[in-house]
């Protein structure tokens, strides 16, 4: 009798051994599988945003086909850039003020300015303008993140939101000369498109452009009139600006399609 | 045995209905896209988003993301 209860005690003791061993195996199993996931996660929201990106990026590089185009978007990323420099030595600043170390900051700072002034530098008008501008916005994109992390790092998300508050209105005053500018540029390319769809249509409403121009009529109401315009005319001429416009719009996108493959092919030749 | 031929005949079901759901849906908005070339016309919107593309928005800005 004795002998069959202590048999039946070894056979619980292995049960129950076998029963923890598979759910410390199966609990192992399902926390590396979490963490794949994780990873995953991770990876497909950072292919997400570099596909957003480069949509972005292909959309901007559509106008660049001209100079001036070229020269807008040239000023549009120095702003974008020189907004976050600034921000970044605010940032820099308070973070001296509460003794944190911001020799890393300043580091990336540094190439943000040598990053600048190579933008500065850049012809609008020479061939490679455009691979200039792809090149400077993917640099400009990631030292903008290299900063974040490394001030997420160091502060908590109250700290944060603190510093985010005190630097958001300062900077907006800073730049606001280099904003009227570009909107000026914006003006006279939108005039020079005007002009091309005026021909097109194959009458021209100078006054209409020069109130654009001077900031009297808004671009939304420019493209009204000429939808108007468009309208009053029989379905052939119709069909055949529409289809004149379509065709030089189609050009626009595959030639910055072709250019963000092209780029992609060399990135990648560079890789090997 | 059995149970083997069910799995594949679940699974040849499920793959169909994907693919014929994609095919249908793909097509609905391709179709969607198309303007009426045959007879000549012009959607408003069509041209309006054509005109569109011809300017650029005084507003517009380029995105690095945020700093902090």
């Amino acid at each position: 009798m004795k002998k069959g209860d202590e048999n039946m005690k070894k056979i619980v003791v292995v049960l129950v051994l076998l029963m923890m061993l598979i759910s410390i195996t199966s609990t192992t199993l399902a926390d590396e599988e979490a963490g794949e996931d994780d990873q995953q996660d991770q990876v497909d929201e950072t292919q997400d945003q570099e596909e957003v990106v480069e949509q972005e990026t292909q959309e901007e590089i559509k106008v660049m086909n001209t100079s001036l185009g070229a020269e807008i978007r040239l000023l549009q990323l120095k702003k974008a850039l020189l907004k976050n420099i600034l921000k970044g030595e605010m940032a820099a600043e308070v973070l001296k003020g509460l003794e944190f170390d911001k020799s890393g900051l300043e580091e990336i700072l540094g190439r943000m300015m040598d990053l600048l002034k190579d933008i500065n530098e850049t012809n609008a008008s020479s061939n490679d303008s455009v691979q200039k501008f792809v090149e400077f916005k993917k640099e400009a994109i990631n030292l903008t993140k290299e900063f974040r992390e490394t001030v997420r790092s160091l502060l908590d998300e109250e700290q944060l939101n603190e510093l985010r508050e005190r630097i958001r209105q300062m900077v907006c005053e800073q730049v606001e000369g280099l904003d009227k500018y570009i909107r000026n540029r914006i003006r006279q390319f939108n005039r020079n498109q005007l002009y091309r769809l005026y021909g097109l249509i194959g009458e021209a409403n100078n006054s209409f452009i020069e109130e654009y121009l001077n900031g009297n009529i808004t671009l939304g109401m420019v493209k009204l009139q000429l939808c108007k315009m468009i309208n009053q005319m029989n379905r052939e001429r119709r069909y055949e600006i529409f289809s004149e416009l379509k065709e030089e719009n189609i050009k626009k996108k595959i030639n910055a399609e072709a250019f963000i493959d092209q780029m992609h092919g060399k990135g990648k030749g560079k890789g090997k | 045995m059995n149970k083997k031929i069910v799995s594949i005949v679940f699974l040849l079901i499920v793959m169909v209905s994907i693919t014929i759901t994609y095919v249908y849906f793909n097509q609905k908005e391709a179709d969607e896209k198309k303007y009426d070339d045959s007879g000549k016309t012009v959607n408003d919107q069509d041209l309006a988003n054509e005109i569109d593309d011809m300017f650029i928005e005084e507003d517009d800005e380029i995105e690095i993301g945020e700093i902090v």
